[in-house]
């Protein structure tokens, strides 16, 4: 039987730069369960431009790891309505894009929470529950 | 007609139909504003350590816990009414306690200056009368602030301005993002990098003083020109701003001291955060990130964000406000080490992690009060649905008491 080399090959990651925005459906949904699956679809997710996806191989509804040395989370890929320049990712805020962003401030108590670096790569992984996200805080 | 506590705009034009005891439709709210004052599905219960049980129970519980704190925080303060914070203010002096709010790393910085009177600023009312040029620099008002270009900026009609968007009114957008509000802004739209703002404030003032800038020249004299002819103007300040310069707002003022028609306002979100600055400023000099010793010292290891990452508070009282929703992961793990105290209308994150929990009602929609809107306007709420939970204002006062 042939070997399934793809299985043992991990995906390529990409470098990208993400910033955060508001969504009124987001709040929306936030405002009335933020435990729900609304309020998950609408913030587990990661906005990106045409030719970014096409350049990292892929397409709307895909799911992939962002990460960085602050955090990991997989989310769902979708592609932004609008022409974009290029290089810039969008995450509604949310404890999702909250899981990535520095908790350095230089000690001036304002994180960067339009600012993030990351790398993105295809995954077949689930997307990341809020369980999980406050699994470590627990008592 | 009541008032809406779904963002700081406070609309006070919204028709309720109440049937069975609960909202059950709104007219003239935006998607935002119905959403909450329908309210949660999962209302929060007492609790104490996870455990079920009654408010007197969990004020009592909460009033020890308190009591033995020695370096507590009182944090949260934007979604709930002025007679509230007044009450927050007052025990975080008796307990010698911090006290912060979400201005902290939102728009504290920029609250603080329009405070000090840095800044020329106006109504919401005079925007909707007077002006002719409306910028929203790093702000989407449209998913934020859902009704701030149709009841006040860009498409009423105002006493001076019958024509509104047609023919009398600009909007401009700056941003990194295409974001709804920029759409709007036809024609009006400059994306700027990620953290651009300073060198696009530097080429705008260029620009102004009759310099040719060197950042996209073409483009940005035409905005300097529309600025400087402004008879009544204004710049909408959004966190994408303040996120980007953080504490340089030298620059924005000198910014603002070359364009004498136009006044500046800062975005507020959480419907009574600018009461919670005005009341603690009041009392303080400060807007947040206080420390009660005696006297008030301000100092920014008092705020929520580096109070917990320095590991620097024993305890958090957290009013209507989720951190764990709202604060970097990785910030934030000194709440898994510390007794917290939640007291809020729903089930949140942190309150999934407390050690007490205190339902309260919805200000706005089960108590009244006051509340002051993102220019500085104080509003009245009214109590629309009667209910059994105590207010955050009567919770804090029983709380001061058995203390
Ligand atoms: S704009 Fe704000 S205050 Fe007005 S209805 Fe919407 S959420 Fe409520």
């Amino acid at each position: 039987m042939p070997i399934d080399v793809g299985k043992f090959l991990k995906s390529p990651e990409y470098e990208i730069k993400i910033t955060t925005y508001r969504d009124i459906f987001q709040v929306e949904a936030l405002e009335r369960d933020r435990f729900g699956e609304e309020y998950r679809k609408l913030s587990a997710c990661i906005m990106m431009g045409r030719n970014d996806l096409k350049k990292m191989g892929l397409k709307a509804g895909d799911r992939v790891r962002v990460s960085n040395n602050c955090g990991s989370v997989v989310v769902e890929v979708k592609e932004t309505k609008r022409e974009e320049p290029g290089g810039l990712a969008f995450m509604v805020n949310s404890p999702w894009s909250n899981a990535l962003v520095s908790g350095d401030t230089g000690g001036k108590g304002i994180p960067e929470f339009k600012n993030i670096n990351a790398k993105v790569s295809l995954v077949k992984d689930e997307v990341t529950t809020l369980e999980s996200l406050i699994g470590i805080f627990r008592k | 007609m009541v008032t809406c506590t779904g963002c700081g705009l406070l609309c006070d034009d919204i028709e309720v139909v109440v049937e069975n005891g609960k909202i059950k439709e709104t007219r003239n709210a935006c998607r935002r504003g119905a959403a909450r004052m329908r309210g949660c599905m999962n209302r929060l219960s007492p609790s104490v350590n996870q455990k079920p049980s009654d408010i007197k129970n969990c004020i009592r519980k909460a009033a020890d816990i308190l009591r033995n704190a020695r370096s507590p925080m009182l944090f949260g303060w934007s979604n709930s009414t002025c007679e509230a914070q007044l009450k927050g203010i007052q025990l975080a002096r008796k307990l010698n306690a911090a006290i912060d709010d979400t201005s902290s790393f939102c728009q504290g910085i920029l609250i603080e200056k329009v405070l000090q009177k840095k800044f020329r600023t106006c109504s919401l009312e005079d925007i909707r009368d007077k002006a002719d040029v409306l910028v929203y620099w790093g702000s989407d008002a449209q998913d934020s602030l859902p009704r701030h270009l149709s009841r006040f900026s860009y498409f009423p009609r105002g006493e001076s301005r019958q024509r509104g968007y047609e023919e009398d009114r600009i909007a401009i957008a700056i941003d990194v993002r295409e974001s709804n509000t920029a759409k709007i802004c036809k024609g009006h739209f400059y994306r700027i990098p990620l953290k651009g703002d300073w060198d696009f404030i530097l080429a705008l003032m260029d620009a102004l003083s009759g310099k040719v800038p060197s950042y996209d020249s073409k483009k940005m004299l035409e905005l300097a020109s529309i600025m400087k002819k402004a008879e009544f103007g204004a710049i909408f300040l959004g966190i994408g701003l303040t996120y980007s310069i953080k504490e340089d707002f030298d620059i924005l003022q000198k910014l603002a001291d070359m364009l004498p028609n136009i006044n500046i306002m800062p975005m507020v979100g959480p419907y009574n955060m600018r009461g919670f600055n005005e009341a603690l400023f009041k009392e303080t000099s400060f807007v947040n990130r206080v420390k009660f010793d005696g006297k008030a010292s301000h100092d920014s290891s008092y705020s929520i964000v580096e109070a917990l990452r320095n590991k620097s508070i024993d305890t958090l009282l957290i009013v209507g406000s989720d951190p764990l929703s709202s604060l970097p992961r990785s910030a934030i793990s000194h709440l898994a080490n510390i007794p917290i105290i939640c007291i809020d209308p729903c089930v949140t994150l942190t309150s999934r992690i407390a050690s007490v929990t205190i339902p309260c009602a919805y200000s706005g929609v089960e108590n009244g009060g006051s509340a002051v809107r993102m220019d500085g306007k104080v509003v009245e709420l009214t109590k629309i649905l009667t209910t059994n939970f105590p207010s955050d204002e009567e919770i804090l006062t029983r709380l001061t008491e058995a203390l």
